[in-house]
């Protein structure tokens, strides 16, 4: 501490201590960090009393620059702001004579690094919160009313509204029945699925889609159900590919490292080696980033470029995680033994050859009739075009150029590019001065350094303004065909000069060009052939019917296997600047094992990522269970112990109830890591069953109910909202996993864009959570209620209200329809108007209506009709919010 | 309240924060600016695909001095395809235009005739070669996909004008979705209301605006809803959501009523229609969303993102010419030179242009060199190109930067996405290194941790 003396000394003694007890800590733990020792950021170090003067002007925090920053929000960099309260007591201490004393940076004694330990101050979940409460003089809300408990352990365990039967359960026996509920798995799924950020489209310009990857959300929801233990949970996501590699159901686990966007584009097609580095290390610094925040919460990512500059996680340690993942890639894989392999390819390819040669026969009688119409179209739409700059693409069946009359003695075609080994010409004429070719296969590959030339004499020069010419008018296969060329023409045989040029042709990408129907070829076609094709088609059909009924080797978007580079230290994390190399490792600063994994650059894929999971499991790791604790509190409460789920460092949140989420971690941990044990302890709290009324005292005190003194009142998010209206009116379609139904389909004609679909209907009313997932996607019906696009991983969802959220749930079609759908149910199960305003409170709200409600039901109902009511009730707060 | 509870009320929904953007009430950073603005609506053009500067704005006459050559050394760059073909000139030629003498090729003659209003920054660079990673990048900052879109953050930093009308509206090419589609108008971690919605096509213009029942009953509805709910919200007294939730629905209903009339551009002069090329089918659907962008920024709607082109298919609805550049950009230059420029001439005799900033843009340009060997296309140009801003506090008639002289690479003052977001936010008053929003361990930001406002543009 720095030294006073006299009467100042003593004067200031009530702020300095002030300083040590509010304002110190703020600093040291914001600030410190990055603001100490040799390389302190912009040179000011905290530490040094010498710095610390240049940014302080006793007496008046407008002229202090610490404040200034504070206050604009400049500072911490990348950190959340100082909270008003702490800018208060910064611009207090200032006033009152800034006086300091010596900062420390913070080292291990960092909360979330030490283990956690059971706290002998509390023995339940109530114990731990009524101790805060009654810090603040406040305690729990009353119980809530049987028919909201119901309700919300419905809602929050299963995502699902009770039915009638549902409410005359005791609280203690639904907690068993909803844990038990396969519908439990498929809530909680989803949860995880947000987190993880799962997707079944790559994302990005291509977007294509991953028809396998609903087997990783099927694995999430038959985990939770099977109340799979976390460690064993985490393990298979991370390494279930190497521990079971014929296990479809393990290799799927695997689709988490995987499940975000993925640059096929940047991967597959780019050229430029440095950018293609570039998008490796995009891949790798998602698996890293998304394994430590799910199971971490720890954001490693932002030491990439630079040590990060809030935790202690140099950019070392993030290029050792690439190095555990650099065998995963991207894709999808075939999950089979070899011997299955075998039978599999047996058994297929007798009905193969069969239907080899029976397309050959459609070929046969198709082909020809499409390249004749084909070319006839083509011959019309280039004539409509003469006055057009540009020629039409060239095709097999048709290419033609035109250009100014020229009278040369010598012509001749050269060929500089094509598809196929050789280049073909089945037929070739120069117009008008007819001089013609056929049946021309070039004898070697041309290309623009070794053009082969097809010489024309014309001796007496006519003249010619066309070429026009065909690869197979006969079938219109591309083989052969030409690309490139240059007519060139000479008076003297040795002096050439070009007159016609594939550039004179327009590409093919742009240009809308004429196609043949399957309709015009039929009806092309004699009576003979067109009964010969049918049957053709039909045995077409019939083999691939066969083929498909043996049921091939799963396929599964997972971890692929990939070849690993060597990992390098990347400066500024750039690929250009690869410094030494690094080998796998994880974070030291954790202390629990050593950071570093024991392996070399030599080590394989399995080594690597079995080491990580070890690292991550291991009990003594003091972020594991602490995370997921947190996680499910958060879902539960709407405010989690920690209220950034997926950042327990620096710059994240503290713990509201320390002690709490460390008692619950061990106990976590010592029941064996079960999810359901945990849930069945947070449910059965007193805490959890409390009302959700507004309490004026306790909310002055603490409005963001961080210490619980009520349950919040909850916003169905979107999957909920869809499911709720679905089974409210009997349709929702009970029917569990497998592939995902489409909301949204990729365009066709190479388009990349997902258009929304008009498909609505049993089809689709199954759970929301087995919907196909794509990325930037035409807006749905969920997309107003804050249901997140699984680009980035959302730990938590936004609870947004909007007008355009109002009008998608008054005149969505989706609505609508389950409108209509409601007021049947009602008219169906209740004789009179009366009793179908009761059933309907019954079902959507599980109560019975007031006599206000009821008249005003009745009044609208026998004007507008029930549909419309259904559709007022649905739009109401009071379903659309659970207790 | 404190910021971490106010991180709540976003992250748990205890408040109608929507509503509070609207009206200006309470928010985790109240709607505003930092300082004075010069602008206080934005219009952002998009030319996905990838317009070639060298064909329109950045004239390079060595490009004809060197047709047909082959480029070698350190001043070249690997094409996306890897196909590297000879040095291209310009199938267009180049006049010098106003008073400024600005070049400009005769594929935009109407474009031409603003250059005095206009500021060009001739030394664009992007990050990735990739269509994917270089649209984010210009539609949200970032090379990935997920993160707020630039009308998100105006949305969030500025709050909306119009209480009727969203405060962030796009306007996508008539010819469909642009590459990466909703991605480019996503609220990416930030609240779901500064998402941009979709103005469609005139006979419909927000999905789910239009009632599926008749007025009378639509009538009837709101005000059964609104009693239940107020019912509803006397027995929990104090909710601000539920209140939140009924003021939507009470804007909702206005909404009905207002965008329509915001739409429908039958009562413009046919001077003005002329003026659009709402008279030629060409241009007619794209001219008919430069106009609505007008009407709806004089009806204080904040941000609208307008594209000119399409998604990836065949044809091509956009500028990535890669075969055959002449034919490509001769007809999407058909579609936006006219209409564009009618915008710009709009805007300016109105009076709008003095606060309202329009942003004209892509995601990166094209190589000097022909695509492979005989070919007549460019490939992508991610180390150069061109944009322009047109609007208040900037120096018109000037040109920024400047790429080398065949055009391949920033040469002078090269200004990134960073810089260019950065004096974009800082002309609408906002400082982009405080307009931030923290998600997952951060405090984000359009401009990640980088950005320089540019300020040799401003006037």
């Amino acid at each position: 501490m720095k030294l006073c003396t006299g009467w100042i000394a003593l004067a200031y003694l009530a702020h300095a201590q002030d300083f040590d007890r509010t304002v110190k800590p703020l600093l040291e733990q914001r600030c410190v960090r990055c603001h100490s020792g040799d390389k302190a950021a912009a040179g000011f170090d905290m530490t040094g009393a010498a710095g610390f003067a240049r940014v302080l002007k006793p007496g008046d925090p407008d002229a202090s620059k610490l404040y200034q920053h504070l206050v604009s929000g400049k500072m911490p960099m990348g950190g959340p702001r100082f909270e008003a309260a702490d800018l208060a007591a910064v611009a207090n201490w200032i006033r009152s004579g800034a006086q300091t004393s010596k900062l420390a940076a913070p080292k291990k004694s960092y909360w979330a690094f030490q283990p956690p330990v059971k706290s002998a101050n509390g023995k339940s979940i109530d114990d731990f919160l009524l101790a805060k409460l009654g810090e603040k003089h406040l305690v729990f809300s009353p119980r809530a009313s049987s028919r909201d408990l119901i309700r919300r352990l419905h809602f929050a365990l299963t995502g699902l509204p009770p039915k009638d039967d549902d409410y005359k359960y005791t609280y203690a026996e639904t907690v068993d029945r909803l844990l038990g509920s396969s519908a439990y798995g498929e809530r909680w799924g989803r949860h995880w699925l947000d987190v993880v950020r799962f997707g079944e489209s790559d994302g990005g310009e291509h977007n294509f889609e991953r028809f396998h990857a609903w087997r990783y959300r099927d694995y999430v929801i038959d985990a939770l159900n099977a109340d799979k233990p976390y460690n064993q949970f985490i393990r298979e996501q991370l390494t279930g590919d190497l521990l079971a590699p014929n296990d479809p159901q393990m290799v799927a686990a695997t689709g988490f490292l995987v499940a975000g966007p993925w640059d096929s584009v940047s991967a597959e097609l780019n050229k430029d080696a440095a950018m293609k580095k570039t998008a490796r290390m995009d891949e790798l610094d998602d698996m890293v980033t998304t394994t430590f925040h799910t199971f971490q919460a720890l954001t490693v990512n932002c030491a990439r470029c630079h040590d990060h500059k809030f935790d202690p996680i140099p950019t070392k340690e993030f290029y050792q995680l690439t190095s555990v993942f650099g065998g995963v890639g991207f894709g999808t894989r075939q999950v089979v033994t070899p011997e299955d392999k075998n039978r599999y390819d047996a058994e297929v390819k007798p009905f193969n050859a069969e239907l080899a040669t029976v397309q050959k026969a459609i070929d046969e009688i198709e082909l020809p009739v499409k390249a004749r119409l084909l070319r006839e179209k083509l011959i019309a739409f280039d004539r409509a075009r003469a006055a057009e700059k540009f020629r039409l693409p060239l095709t097999p069946v048709f290419s033609r150029n035109r250009f100014a009359p020229v009278n040369a003695k010598h012509l001749r075609l050269a060929v500089q590019g094509h598809q196929g080994k050789l280049a073909r010409i089945d037929a070739l004429e120069l117009q008008p001065a007819g001089i013609t070719l056929s049946n021309w296969t070039a004898p070697t590959s041309a290309s623009v350094d070794k053009p082969v030339y097809i010489n024309f004499d014309n001796p007496a020069a006519r003249s010619i303004d066309a070429i026009e010419w065909a690869t197979d008018r006969t079938n219109g296969r591309n083989d052969g065909i030409i690309r490139v060329y240059a007519l060139e023409a000479s008076d003297d045989g040795s002096a050439w000069r070009s007159i016609a040029v594939s550039l004179d042709h327009i590409s093919v990408n742009e240009i809308e060009m004429p196609s043949v129907s399957d309709a015009e070829v039929l009806a092309a076609l004699s009576k003979e052939l067109q009964d010969r094709r049918a049957a053709l088609h039909k045995d077409r059909a019939e083999w691939r019917k066969k083929i498909d009924a043996i049921v091939p080797p799963a396929m599964v978007y997972a971890a692929k296997p990939h070849s690993i580079e060597p990992a390098h230290l990347l400066e500024r994390g750039s690929v250009s600047k690869a410094k030494e190399e690094v080998f796998p490792g994880a974070l030291a600063a954790l202390g629990h094992r050593n950071g570093l994994f024991g392996l070399d650059g030599k080590a394989d894929d399995a080594s690597r990522r079995i080491a990580l999971a070890d690292w991550i499991t291991d009990t003594r790791n003091p972020l594991t269970a602490r995370v997921i604790v947190n996680r499910v509190w958060y879902f539960h409460f709407g405010n989690g112990i920690v209220n950034t789920p997926s950042d327990f460092g620096l710059m994240g949140d503290r713990p509201s109830h320390q002690e709490l989420l460390d008692w619950l971690a061990v106990s976590f941990m010592e029941s064996g890591w079960s999810l359901k044990w945990l849930h069945k302890q947070i449910v059965s709290s007193k805490a959890y069953q409390q009302s959700s009324a507004m309490n004026d005292k306790a909310f002055s005190v603490d409005a963001g109910n961080r210490l619980l003194w009520r349950m919040p009142l909850k916003r169905m998010d979107a999957e909920t909202l869809r499911d709720t209206i679905l089974s409210a009116t009997l349709s929702l379609n009970p029917a569990r996993g497998g592939p995902s139904f489409l909301l949204q389909k990729k365009g066709d004609r190479g388009s990349y864009i997902y258009a929304a679909l008009d498909n609505d209907g049993p089809e689709v009313w199954k759970r929301a959570v087995y919907r196909f997932v794509v990325r930037g996607g035409e807006r749905i019906f969920m997309d107003s209620f804050d249901c997140p696009d699984p680009s980035v991983a959302t730990p938590q969802r936004s609870i947004s209200n909007t007008p355009v959220q109002a009008l998608t749930l008054l005149n969505n079609g989706f609505v609508m329809k389950q409108s209509e759908r409601l007021a049947a149910r009602l008219a169906h199960e209740a004789p009179t108007p009366e009793a179908r305003i009761k059933r309907a409170y019954q079902i959507l709200y599980g109560r019975e209506p007031s006599l206000n409600e009821l008249d005003a039901g009745l009044t609208f109902s026998r004007q507008h009709g029930m549909p419309a009511y259904a559709r007022v009730l649905f739009n109401t707060n009071e379903f659309i919010y659970t207790p | 309240m404190t910021r971490r509870q106010l991180l709540w009320e976003v992250g748990g929904g205890a408040a109608g924060l929507a509503l509070a953007q609207l009206e200006a009430e309470a928010a985790p950073r109240k709607p505003g600016t930092h300082f004075a603005p010069k602008a206080k609506n934005l219009i952002v053009i998009f030319l996905p695909g990838g317009i070639s500067h060298i064909d329109t704005f950045d004239y390079k006459p060595d490009l004809v001095k060197h047709h047909g050559k082959q480029t070698k050394g350190e001043n070249t760059i690997t094409p996306f395809f890897g196909k590297p073909g000879a040095v291209m000139r310009s199938p267009w030629e180049f006049r010098q235009h106003g008073k400024s003498g600005k070049w400009v090729s005769d594929l935009l003659p109407h474009l031409a005739t603003t250059v005095d209003d206009l500021t060009f920054f001739h030394s664009m660079v992007t990050r990735s070669n990739a269509h994917g990673p270089a649209i984010f990048q210009m539609s949200t900052g970032y090379i990935f996909q997920g993160f707020p879109s630039i009308g998100s953050w105006v949305s969030y930093g500025l709050g909306s004008e119009n209480k009727n009308l969203p405060s962030f509206v796009v306007l996508p090419d008539p010819r469909g979705l642009p590459p990466c589609g909703v991605a480019n108008w996503g609220n990416g971690f930030l609240p779901a209301e500064h998402q941009g919605v979709i103005f469609g096509d005139e006979k419909k213009p927000i999905a789910d605006l239009r009632a599926p029942v008749s007025d009378p009953v639509q009538a009837a509805s709101y005000d059964l809803l609104s009693k239940l709910n107020e019912e509803h919200l006397g027995a929990n007294a104090g909710e601000d959501a539920l209140a939140g939730r009924i003021r939507a629905y009470e804007m909702a209903a206005k909404m009905q009523l207002s965008a329509p009339d915001v739409t429908d551009v039958s009562k413009e002069s046919d001077a003005t229609k002329a003026m659009y090329g709402l008279d030629d089918p060409v241009t007619r659907a794209y001219g008919y969303n430069c106009l609505l962008a007008r009407r709806l920024v004089e009806r204080g709607v904040r941000c609208i993102q307008m594209f000119n082109g399409g998604h990836f298919g065949a044809p091509r609805i956009n500028w990535d010419g890669h075969e055959d550049l002449r034919a490509n950009h001769s007809r999407c230059g058909a579609v936006m030179d006219k209409p564009t420029a009618a915008l710009l001439k709009d805007l300016k005799q109105r009076g709008l242009l003095e606060d309202t900033l329009v942003l004209w843009t892509t995601e990166f340009g094209r190589l000097p060199i022909s695509e492979g060997i005989g070919e007549g296309g460019r490939d992508h140009n991610p180390e150069g190109f061109t944009s322009f801003m047109a609007g208040p506090g900037l120096k018109k008639g000037f040109s920024y930067g400047r790429t080398d002289e065949l055009g391949y690479k920033a040469a002078e003052n090269p200004v990134t996405l960073y810089d260019f977001h950065a004096t974009m936010l800082h002309l609408l008053g906002i400082d982009h290194t405080r307009l931030s929003w923290y998600h997952n361990g951060l405090q984000r930001r359009l401009t990640d941790v980088h950005g320089h406002v540019i300020k040799d543009v401003l006037a």
